[in-house]
């Protein structure tokens, strides 16, 4: 991460300009949008702009976002709000309550509590707020009524130790790099059927805040936070994630598309692109260096490659605040092969440059950042670049078979 | 490992799981089995004991002890990330002050101390981490054993 701050500057439509917003969405519902056609569903737009660059806070590197528009379930009533980071290293709309200005229905349980939400971060940071309904939109795709987190909403109940770990608090645009995550990975809900069964096993990202504080509950599926895209009423079955190369010195600006359906048009058909099914947690495996890493995953959220740590494949960390990052002499060209469950693998070719010289340049989009982990191989968002990368749903069917699975 | 030493079920006791704790005694990790919600398995391996809990929601957290019977590694693994006050105990202040950042990372934490050593990983429904104290890795024993 680069040591640039800069002043944040953030776009929070008021009401009025969020009916006009509105309107105007509507508006464009009637007329013909671009790169959609075929599948007998008429004309709909289908895909969302994406940027590669600095974002809200004006101090993240490789950080994907886009605009989503939010409205009071079944009303007109909307708001658009930008600087929302794209992960697909987690699952549901979170945006900060700050920069959310309408008043939208909370989530309680069956005794009238409300429930809160716990995200974890493997920064050690973690995102705490209550649930909310509303209806989420994107190009022309439309969610109806869905669960999301307002993280940091004033007046609801104080973090509980379970989920705030001792970590720090993603609670604020400089904490968070963003006005919120939209998180796009490989599952319908953030937790799953381990968060609507036994509460004695519930792990702790689900709370019931009573007066007297909160504990870990259970949760019905349909009440946890939602991927977005599977209650789309069209197009619901996954997505892609389209970005174009970028030089070797990287770039301060990269757009790209979020691309809803796969198969269900004909821009989002998988053509080539081979197909990697996942364990059931999202993870695919990657060989590596002579190791088989089962814990690889793709995250957009993942600002470089990190994979192995550096006593093992050599590559320097960064002198003083950046060791978290690489900093080889030259640039070094790495191949992995990456192999589903279902055997399909591939090669992947990737460089490594030194990561005090990007941070040097300015720039905000680099395909060859990478930094030491240990266990895991997190295939981050310097991978998306130069690709169409498919995010199959889990239960979702499509032409490459049924989700969860990656596909390049 | 190659001594499987036992595996015990642990009644449901107390609230939440506590962990033993890093650089502290194997009394801690007794102390573990009057309130954890879950189960305890111990092997002894060359140069060191493996104690291996498994919480209800399905974390699974190793406990590294030395033949003096310190705690000098843990690892954890699991759908939510356990509580790193108290599996750093006395460590967890040096943590925080190594993981302090003045700009946000988007990407997996690793501190590197003299002292002491954390690494995390994953992603949501997986999330990983090891630490360890490389000053008390016992005789003939790897950093690469805490796993």
């Amino acid at each position: 991460m680069s040591g640039r701050r800069a002043v944040t500057r953030v776009r929070a439509h008021g009401r009025a300009a969020a009916l006009l917003a509105g309107a105007v969405t509507l508006a464009a519902c009637g007329s013909s949008s671009s790169g959609s056609s075929g599948g007998g569903g008429g004309s709909l737009n289908n895909v969302q702009a994406i940027e590669v660059g600095l974002g809200p806070s004006g101090s993240l590197v490789n950080g994907l976002f886009t605009s989503v528009t939010i409205c009071v379930p079944g009303t007109s009533n909307c708001q658009t709000i930008d600087g929302v980071q794209v992960d697909t290293g987690s699952v549901g709309l979170r945006l900060l309550a700050s920069r959310v200005s309408l008043s939208l229905p909370r989530i309680a349980d069956g005794n009238g509590n409300a429930i809160g939400n716990c995200a974890s971060f493997v920064d050690n940071s973690y995102a705490w707020g209550p649930m909310a309904t509303a209806d989420v939109q994107m190009a022309d795709e439309k969610a109806p009524s869905v669960p999301i987190q307002l993280i940091n909403a004033p007046g609801f109940a104080a973090v509980p130790s379970d989920c705030a770990n001792g970590g720090t608090a993603a609670d604020s645009v400089s904490a968070l790099g963003a006005n919120g995550l939209l998180g796009l990975g490989v599952f319908r809900q953030d937790c799953g059927s381990a968060c609507s069964g036994p509460v004695s096993r519930a792990p702790a990202v689900y709370f019931s805040c009573p007066a007297s504080g909160c504990s870990v509950a259970s949760v019905p599926l349909q009440s946890q936070l939602q991927n977005p895209v599977w209650l789309f009423p069209q197009d619901n079955n996954g997505l892609i994630v389209s970005l174009p190369e970028v030089p070797a010195q990287g770039a301060r600006t990269v757009s790209g598309s979020l691309i809803f359906g796969i198969g269900t048009r004909s821009n989002n058909g998988l053509e080539g692109a081979r197909v990697f099914t996942t364990d059931d947690v999202g993870d695919f495996v990657t060989t590596f260096n002579g190791a088989r890493i089962s814990s690889s995953y793709l995250d957009t959220g993942s600002n470089g490659y990190f994979f192995l740590d550096s006593d093992t494949i050599g590559l320097p960390p960064c002198p003083d605040g950046d060791s978290d990052f690489s900093c080889p002499p030259s640039t070094v060209t790495y191949t992995a092969v990456t192999t589903g469950l279902n055997g399909a693998s591939t090669q992947v070719t990737f460089n490594v440059a030194n990561a005090e010289t990007l941070f040097n340049t300015g720039n905000a989009a680099f395909d060859d950042l990478a930094g030491p982990d240990t266990g895991d191989f997190d295939w981050g968002l310097p991978f998306f670049f130069g690709r169409k990368t498919f995010i199959a749903i889990e239960g979702q069917s499509t032409a490459g078979g049924t989700g969860p699975y990656w596909a390049y | 490992m190659r001594t499987l030493l036992a595996t015990v079920a642990i009644a449901l006791l107390g609230a939440r799981p506590a962990w033993a704790v890093l650089g502290q005694g194997m009394s801690s990790v007794s102390s573990d089995q009057q309130r954890l919600k879950g189960r305890l398995r111990s092997a002894t391996g060359e140069g060191f004991s493996l104690h291996e809990i498994t919480a209800a929601d399905g974390t699974l957290v190793r406990e590294y002890v030395s033949p003096a019977g310190e705690v000098f590694g843990v690892s954890w693994r699991g759908p939510a990330v356990p509580d790193l006050a108290e599996l750093l105990g006395d460590y967890f202040a040096l943590f925080q002050q190594a993981s302090r950042s003045d700009v946000r990372r988007h990407r997996p934490l690793v501190v590197r101390t003299e002292r002491l050593v954390v690494e995390m990983g994953g992603h949501v429904r997986s999330f990983r981490g090891r630490a360890y104290l490389p000053e008390r890795l016992p005789v003939g024993v790897s950093a690469s054993a805490v796993r």
